[in-house]
């Protein structure tokens, strides 16, 4: 990870309410960790939405932010993206120091670099499906004729060839969503901000696009902010996951982490209901000074899924090497460690 | 003066204005300023308001005038546009937009009421009046949409805007009039302009909340997409908000036509709404009815093809509208060939004069009925309301003279009839009907001013909190200081009496509606036709039975004020919530107690808006009505016109929409109260 971050955050508050700079410096002035920072600041009737969020997103990276509702996800790309004005803190978009560019390099910055979905779609009524996905390059001056073409394989790619000349509110919310998915990649972005994009379509529609997502995700090669308070769909996407709540990021990490480790009761509690078997690796449990393993060699790898080792094992009682993908030995796992790292905890 | 404090806050309020009403018309006798604000204690408000204004308009006054010679070119064609293309063109075109619009029932609509006009032999007059809406709609909606947009760019001045916006929809129409002369001269253009500055608010008022109700997400996505503020503007949010836009302009070309009819009476322009004052002058009600027809016709084409752009409809065939279109240039040739000119078609003279001769044996068999019918309600009910018992009870009218005694006794059994509704537990009842009995006995005209300034603060108190209280004062002070009292109380009775009788009719016919399906089938068509005839025409029939006065003002505005009533009443008693009527139906509730008793508190903050509106309405009409002859602060804005009287004109209309605002923030303020009451 020693290349440069696609996006790096760092510090970021976002406060609402009167004369929050100011308020937030005063409160900041008087010391303290965040949370007396953020008591402070709630005491005189501001709202922190988001507090002093600091993380990095490497390039090509899915990263997932997730929570409960209210606990800021959406004021946080918001303010990423400067949909709001963050009240501290530093963005940068590739190197760009995002929040001291100037108005017209936002617009810019929005036109090449950045493209965002919306829960609700945000489709514009008074358009074609065709319109609605050439509207950010319409906006940077292309001309009509490019401007469609530019924007024909976009629209293939989605799925939505034949339904250019419908209109929003002719299609399904599946479809709706397609055409936002697609109007954010129009214009080329390297980074791409999606908010709770499959939360309002129903559950068997939103299992088809997600797989549709990655797909995308395979061919394109850009850095992705993906909201949902949805950890299956979490698990499923990220490369890595950060949990908030109440404003503040608790913990960051792999699905594996955030499953097998959580920090806090809260991230537990997202967890608890997840099969972890089928989340985590045998590489998170294992001990890699490969001494006393027993006599049986059932195959593991590190890289297959407790469920998968665990299935392999069922009758083992000794620890068991586990070797890399050029099987190589790499270490060892006690059978019961499996077992027990599976267990759901019972609170 | 602790047990005072004890009591809730509504009975606090009666029992003060109680209190005070008694003590003015006990003190009456020792300080008669207590009931009437001595004259030499006013100011010259009025005068300073006209000097004020003269100074300010001479100012911009060569610039009114550029600007007014300039409106004269845009005039100017337009009316040549309209009185020089061939009718059948006209009819054409617009059967051909009504088609596109709204299909088969849209273009007979079109056709069907332009052919009429035609044929009624007003066709000239029609053409000269819609140049004038031609003009002044574009200009409205221009302004409008600036004004829309500007105070969406700019959250600071948002309230600011709002507010002057809803004052200028209690200003009386007529109080603009007064300055436009005095700026723009006597001439068709001060119609015109007036009924720009008239229709510009619907359209402002829409834009904006069209751009505040554009989801955000669609703006946000409009930023996202890298778009400068203005493509945002232009490209995303003004065409999502479209619909609430086109309402706007359907309000907006409503309002101008209304405008630009009611502009008639300062003449100079042969148009429709003259012909109609000329006709109803010359008590030729037959040719007015006609003429009012026309205006009628107008208005419903015009709203039904605007009110069909404000909806998402898909629209209709344009090949067929480009059918209508060849026909219509075919039909022009052929006329223009062989038929006469249209100024010479009048196949309704013989209707109208049908019309003429059979009120007239109507009047000649049942006019005695008809004024027997009208005095007695002046007698009996009007005339004690204004100047109260002790005026109007007279020997040759009531057949006999009230004396201080039978006072005594009238005050006497009301007392005792509000100490039983008070012993019964109804204090406010009680209260309230002593209230009642004292202002029969005192008349609304003759009111002690502190006794209103209490009653109605104490109102203001209940309903909002304190700020209304100061507000309510404050502004019914200026009226007072101002020395427009009397004409102020003139109208307050003159819509007092309106009001109440559209509640009590309206409330009923909305309970009847509410009942029966069946009835609401056949009064909604009515109360769409009422709400789209302009304010004007409504003079005509009540003067065709009633002759020129009060009662055929208080008629008129009735006919205009009670259509708000009837609906909002319906629209609360129709819609509670099914949930609630089937619990009560299951607690074995009768059709009758439930709209008793769960229907009607469910539906009151409704009906209070709808009560609300009818108070709007009938201030609007007030100084409509003032045209066949009413007292009071209409007649004051008329004087105005009449002299040129700025410094009237604007400080009648501004006591005018006074007393409109303050009805307007106490009800509100009380349906306010009872949704919170109920947990809307
Ligand atoms: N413009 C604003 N002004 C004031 N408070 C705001 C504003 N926007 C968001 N908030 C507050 O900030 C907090 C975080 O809101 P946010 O929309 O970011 O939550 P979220 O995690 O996206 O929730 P959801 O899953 O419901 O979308 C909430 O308490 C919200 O009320
Ligand atoms: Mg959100």
């Amino acid at each position: 990870m020693s290349e440069r971050p696609a996006i790096r955050v760092e510090g970021l508050w976002q406060v609402f309410g009167a004369n929050a700079t100011a308020a937030l410096a005063a409160a900041k002035a008087q010391g303290g960790s965040r949370g007396d920072i953020a008591g402070r600041l709630l005491d005189q009737g501001l709202i922190p939405a988001v507090r002093d969020a600091t993380f990095d997103v490497a390039p090509g990276e899915l990263f997932v932010i997730m929570g409960l509702s209210g606990s800021g996800k959406s004021t946080l790309i918001r303010g990423i993206s400067r949909l709001v004005e963050p009240t501290a803190g530093h963005v940068d978009i590739e190197g760009e120091d995002v929040l001291a560019a100037s108005r017209k390099r936002m617009t810019e910055l929005r036109r090449t670099r950045m493209g965002m979905v919306f829960q609700h779609f945000g489709l514009f009524p008074h358009m074609t499906v065709l319109d609605n996905v050439a509207f950010p390059l319409k906006v940077g001056g292309m001309g009509r004729k490019a401007r469609h073409e530019k924007v024909m394989p976009i629209i293939e790619m989605v799925g939505l060839k034949g339904r250019e000349a419908a209109f929003p509110r002719e299609l399904s919310g599946g479809q709706r969503q397609r055409v936002g998915i697609a109007r954010s990649l129009a214009g080329d972005c390297s980074v791409w901000f999606l908010d709770e994009p499959f939360s309002a379509l129903d559950p068997l529609i939103r299992r088809q696009l997600q797989d549709e997502f990655l797909e995308i995700r395979q061919r394109l090669n850009t850095t992705i902010v993906f909201i949902t308070h949805d950890i299956t769909e979490a698990l499923k996407l990220a490369d890595r996951i950060a949990i908030m709540r109440d404003g503040v990021i608790v913990q960051i990490g792999t699905p594996t982490e955030i499953v097998l480790n959580p920090v806090d009761s809260y991230v537990r509690e997202f967890s608890k209901d997840v099969a972890k078997g089928r989340h985590a690796r045998v590489g998170s449990v294992m001990r890699s000074d490969a001494g006393d393993v027993g006599p049986d060699d059932p195959g593991l790898r590190s890289d297959m899924t407790l469920e998968a080792a665990l299935a392999s094992c069922m009758s083992l009682y000794e620890p068991v090497p586990v070797r890399d993908g050029d099987g190589k030995v790499v270490g060892m796992v006690h059978p019961g460690d499996l077992a027990k790292a599976l267990q759901v905890e019972e609170t | 003066m602790s047990a005072l404090l004890k009591l809730s806050p509504g009975l606090r309020a009666a029992l003060i204005t109680v209190l005070t009403g008694a003590l003015c018309l006990a003190l009456e006798p020792v300080a008669p300023w207590l009931v009437k604000w001595p004259a030499d204690w006013t100011l010259p408000a009025t005068e300073w308001v006209g000097a004020a204004l003269e100074w300010l308009l001479g100012g911009i006054k060569p610039l009114a005038r550029w600007f007014s010679g300039l409106l004269g070119y845009p005039m100017a064609w337009a009316n040549a546009a309209l009185t020089q293309t061939p009718w059948p063109l006209i009819i054409g075109i617009t059967t051909a937009i009504g088609w596109y619009l709204g299909g088969l029932a849209m273009a007979a609509l079109g056709f069907v009421g332009l052919s009429f006009v035609l044929t009624s032999g007003y066709w000239q007059e029609s053409m000269n009046t819609l140049s004038l809406v031609a003009v002044s709609v574009p200009l409205a909606l221009i302004i409008g949409g600036a004004i829309g947009i500007l105070a969406n760019e700019a959250p600071r001045i948002k309230p600011a805007v709002q507010g002057v916006l809803d004052v200028m929809q209690t200003v009386p129409t007529f109080a603009y009039l007064t300055p436009l002369l005095l700026l723009f001269g006597f001439g068709p253009v001060v119609g015109l302009i007036a009924s720009a500055i008239y229709a510009a608010p619907p359209m402002a008022r829409n834009v904006l909340l069209g751009l505040e109700r554009v989801e955000s997400e669609i703006k946000e996505a409009a930023v996202m997409s890298g778009g400068t503020r203005a493509q945002q503007l232009f490209l995303v949010e003004i065409p999502s908000a479209s619909l609430q836009i086109m309402v706007g302009v359907n309000q907006c070309l409503m309002a101008a036509l209304s405008m630009v009819i009611i502009a008639a009476v300062i003449g100079g322009n042969n148009d429709i709404g003259w012909e109609v004052l000329l006709q109803m002058r010359k008590a030729n009600f037959g040719p007015a009815l006609l003429a009012g027809l026309v205006i009628v016709v107008f208005a419903i084409v015009i709203d039904r093809m605007s009110g069909a752009l404000a909806t998402e409809r898909k629209r209709y065939d344009p090949r067929v509208a480009y059918g209508i279109l060849a026909l219509a240039i075919l039909a022009a040739l052929l006329a223009a060939r062989f038929l006469p000119g249209p100024p010479s078609w009048s196949l309704f003279d013989g209707a109208a004069q049908w019309v003429d001769d059979g009120l007239g044996a109507f009047n000649t068999e049942h006019g005695a009925k008809l004024t027997d019918f009208k005095n007695n309600t002046m007698f009996f009910a009007f005339l004690p309301l204004r100047i109260g018992l002790d005026d109007a009870v007279l020997p040759f009218t009531w057949g006999f003279q009230w004396t201080n005694a039978m006072s005594l006794w009238f005050f006497g059994v009301a007392g005792a009839l509000a100490g039983v509704l008070w012993a019964t537990g109804r204090p406010v009842a009680g209260l309230m009907l002593l209230i009642a009995a004292g202002v029969i006995e005192t008349g609304v005209a003759n009111l002690p001013w502190p006794f209103l300034f209490v009653a109605l603060g104490a109102l203001g108190w209940v309903s909002a909190g304190r700020n209304l209280a100061v507000m309510v004062v404050v502004l019914l002070s200026t009226i007072l200081l101002s020395g427009l009292w009397e004409p102020a109380m003139l109208s307050l009775y003159l819509s007092g009496i309106s009001v109440f009788a559209c509640a009590i009719v309206g409330g009923l016919l909305g309970v009847l509606c509410a009942i029966s399906p069946l009835a609401w089938r056949f009064i909604r068509p009515v109360c769409d036709m009422l709400q789209t005839i302009p304010l004007f025409v409504f003079l005509i029939p009540v003067l065709m039975f009633f002759q020129i006065g009060e009662f055929s003002a208080f008629l008129a505005i009735c006919l205009y004020a009670i259509v708000p009533m009837i609906r909002y009443t319906r629209h609360g008693l129709a819609n509670t919530p099914g949930d609630l009527v089937e619990a009560a139906v299951a607690s074995g509730a009768t059709p009758m107690q439930i709209l008793r008793d769960v229907r009607a508190p469910y539906a009151a903050p409704t009906i209070l808006l709808g009560l609300n509106q009818t108070i709007l309405y009938a201030f609007a009409m007030l100084v409509i009505a003032a045209l066949i002859g009413t007292t009071g602060l209409g007649q004051s804005v008329f004087l105005a016109i009449g002299q040129a009287d700025v410094g009237l004109g604007i400080s009648a209309g501004a006591a005018m929409a006074i007393l409109a605002l303050i009805a307007d923030r106490l009800v509100q303020g009380l349906a306010e109260e009872r949704r919170r009451a109920l947990g809307l």
